[in-house]
């Protein structure tokens, strides 16, 4: 037997059947009930403008944001097996990472190598769009949203960029809040309400690392959503034709 | 054909199965061009689910190929008693460190960066970014005036504060403007291109020229002390 | 010798001309696959990954003191190891404390000369077997040795069947 025929066996099961509805999708209403009909794609739209697709148009500059979003939260998830918010304990598992957890350089090296790249991509996005003029009514609120996103990934960023609790982690983030506290009226209290005190020591790496692994992750991954919903409803990616003439 | 209200007396035979015809209706306002096809759509699935697949593997082979050649770093163990000299912020924050060379905590830190943030963000509701007519497109003399003026202003606060870092790219940026208003005969591709940039694309060029200039030279140009380096040395 | 080849051609098997793969299922194919090893790949880099290769838990075999240390049909619980050491007539048995039926730490009683485990009951003789309670078996004895300098040493890691005390 085939492997296309042991599938077919196995697509025309109840098991399967009651999982999967749509069955293969050959037909445009089966392709639409692929996107339309589940939980985590209907986000997007069931048709898009061929314009759109192209990479001319938008160098997949979005796309590529947001899958080093997903790529960082996988490996954030696997690097918290391993990570604990302690000092100096931080610090002792970095080392278990580096030389005794299989794969762990490799790991923590994705992690870093998808947050940069992420950070590089989210502000090239922003230009392109400003470029092909993608701010333009009926879009205005959603480059605002946008540049929340672009805010919240900097702060990804810092937050996690304390974790190895190194020289590095430790003054970056010294020199950062002692800015925060610059700020007029309410700069000291925020610094203090960010450390978790007025030095930069458990406390801050607690509090960094609940804003790194659930509070920042959990808002930009709504923003996201509202941002690829937002793109849906105002009718697709501004690029093609009869954006040509928008463009900058 | 009545004009101003929209009520259409044609004047033809309006059964249509007995005189079939197709008739527009051009109302005030509107151009008289037709969208000579809506734009081609496709299923999200398979085409874009295809590409975005794509997108990923490529990505992923990207990022495992780096993280295999790359270490991430880790110094020393965190001693609150031993400042590094330099202290550097992650490279994304290293403009706005050069920047804190020039100007205190609260103009450097707090004032500039919120208000990128605001410029940004009130970016599409200002009517002139909507239009993006080329800057020189009308009432050339006076805002060929108000540019200089303000980038002269600009030039003598950042020259006060000495902040060359700043200062170089807002020149360089300044000059391809002043070109572009020139009315030059035989102008290069370039230039023409330039002439036909709105005010928008202006500022942005010039955000992006400085923000770039500064983070370069926060990375590369500056030692212990903050002091000027030059990298290959 | 144009003969043979003429022949062979003609007498390609039927069907053969317009067979094998396309290119664009052999293509997908290829593609499927490679995510697929790709997929499995990560999958195994994950699986290592997760398991530990070094533990900072505390060491799984310890030395329980000379010999001397213990008097005659004496039973000694060590309570940072959870072991008992007991010495009889015939020698010495290492007793894993840790009751059988779901793991709480059991008492020497030697006022009725039985281990008994305050949870559900379960009852054993100081040699670890098991008198009555919902225990399924009775307590797990672990190697014990004599080091070269004269030490007990227990090693947790390694169960030996009851009945095989340690002759000194």
């Amino acid at each position: 037997m085939t492997t296309e025929a042991i599938l077919n066996r196995l697509r025309a099961t109840r098991a399967w059947r009651s999982i999967f509805r749509r069955g293969p999708a050959r037909t445009n209403r089966t392709r639409s009930l692929a996107i339309f009909g589940n939980v985590f794609l209907h986000l997007l739209p069931v048709k898009v403008r061929e314009q759109s697709l192209r990479v001319r148009a938008t160098y997949y500059l979005g796309t590529i944001s947001f899958f080093m979003f997903v790529v960082l939260t996988l490996t954030g998830i696997l690097l918290m097996f391993y990570y604990h918010p302690a000092v100096p304990q931080a610090y002792l598992d970095m080392k278990d990472l580096r030389f005794v957890v299989s794969n762990g350089v490799f790991l923590r090296n994705m992690h870093r190598v998808a947050a940069h790249i992420m950070v590089i991509a989210v502000f090239w996005h922003m230009f392109h769009v400003f470029y092909r003029g993608g701010y333009r009514p009926p879009h205005e609120f959603n480059w605002a949203i946008g540049v929340v996103l672009l805010l919240l990934t900097l702060l990804l960023s810092y937050t996690g960029y304390l974790l190895p609790w190194d020289q590095l982690a430790f003054w970056a983030i010294t020199v950062g809040t002692n800015i925060l506290s610059s700020a007029p009226i309410a700069g000291p209290q925020l610094r203090y309400l960010l450390l978790g005190g007025n030095v930069v020591d458990e406390n801050a790496l607690l509090r960094f690392y609940v804003l790194h692994c659930v509070i920042l992750p959990l808002l930009a991954a709504l923003l996201i959503g509202v941002h690829f919903w937002r793109i849906r409803k105002d009718g697709g990616l501004t690029v093609g034709e009869s954006n040509e003439r928008d463009k900058q | 054909m009545s004009e101003t209200n929209n009520k259409f007396e044609a004047g033809i035979e309006s059964n249509a199965l007995q005189a079939p015809q197709r008739v527009v209706f051009i109302t005030p306002k509107t151009s008289a061009q037709v969208k000579e096809k809506a734009d081609r759509q496709l299923m999200s699935y398979p085409h874009l689910m295809l590409r975005e697949l794509i997108a990923f593997e490529v990505l992923t082979g990207v990022l495992v190929i780096v993280a295999l050649v790359w270490d991430a770093p880790l110094e020393q163990l965190a001693n609150p008693l031993l400042t590094p000299n330099p202290a550097k912020a992650p490279w994304y924050f290293l403009g706005l460190q050069e920047l804190l060379h020039y100007f205190p905590p609260l103009v450097a830190g707090i004032i500039i960066p919120g208000l990128v943030v605001l410029a940004l963000v009130v970016i599409p509701y200002f009517n002139v970014n909507i239009k993006g007519e080329p800057l020189w497109a009308a009432d050339r003399s006076r805002r060929f005036l108000i540019l200089i003026v303000s980038v002269g202003l600009l030039l003598i606060f950042l020259g006060l504060y000495r902040a060359w870092t700043v200062l170089v790219p807002t020149v360089a940026i300044a000059g391809l403007t002043i070109v572009s208003f020139l009315r030059l005969k035989r102008p290069y591709r370039l230039i023409t291109f330039l002439q036909t940039r709105p005010l928008s694309w202006w500022v942005m060029t010039w955000f992006i020229a400085v923000a770039l200039t500064l983070t370069v030279v926060g990375t590369f140009f500056r030692g212990p002390g903050w002091s000027w380096v030059w990298p290959w040395r | 010798m144009t003969d043979a080849v003429a022949t062979a051609i003609s007498e390609r098997p039927e069907g053969s001309e317009r067979e094998g793969i396309g290119r664009r299922d052999f293509l997908n194919e290829v593609a499927a696959g490679a995510f697929g090893i790709a997929g499995l790949g990560a999958l195994v880099v994950t699986y290592q990954y997760l398991l530990p290769n070094a533990l900072f838990e505390p060491s799984m075999n310890f030395r329980a003191g000379t010999p001397d240390l213990y008097p005659l049909d004496s039973v000694t619980y060590m309570p940072d190891q959870q072991v008992y050491i007991v010495r009889t007539g015939d020698g010495f048995y290492a007793v894993s404390a840790i009751c059988t039926h779901l793991g709480c730490n059991t008492q020497w009683k030697p006022e009725v000369n039985l281990i008994a485990c305050p949870c559900h009951g379960s009852k054993f003789q100081r040699d670890g077997t098991k008198i009555e309670g919902p225990a399924p078996r009775s307590l797990p004895h672990f190697a014990i040795t004599l080091t070269p300098d004269g030490e007990l040493l227990v090693d947790k890691l390694e169960v030996i069947k009851a009945g095989q005390p340690l002759r000194v």
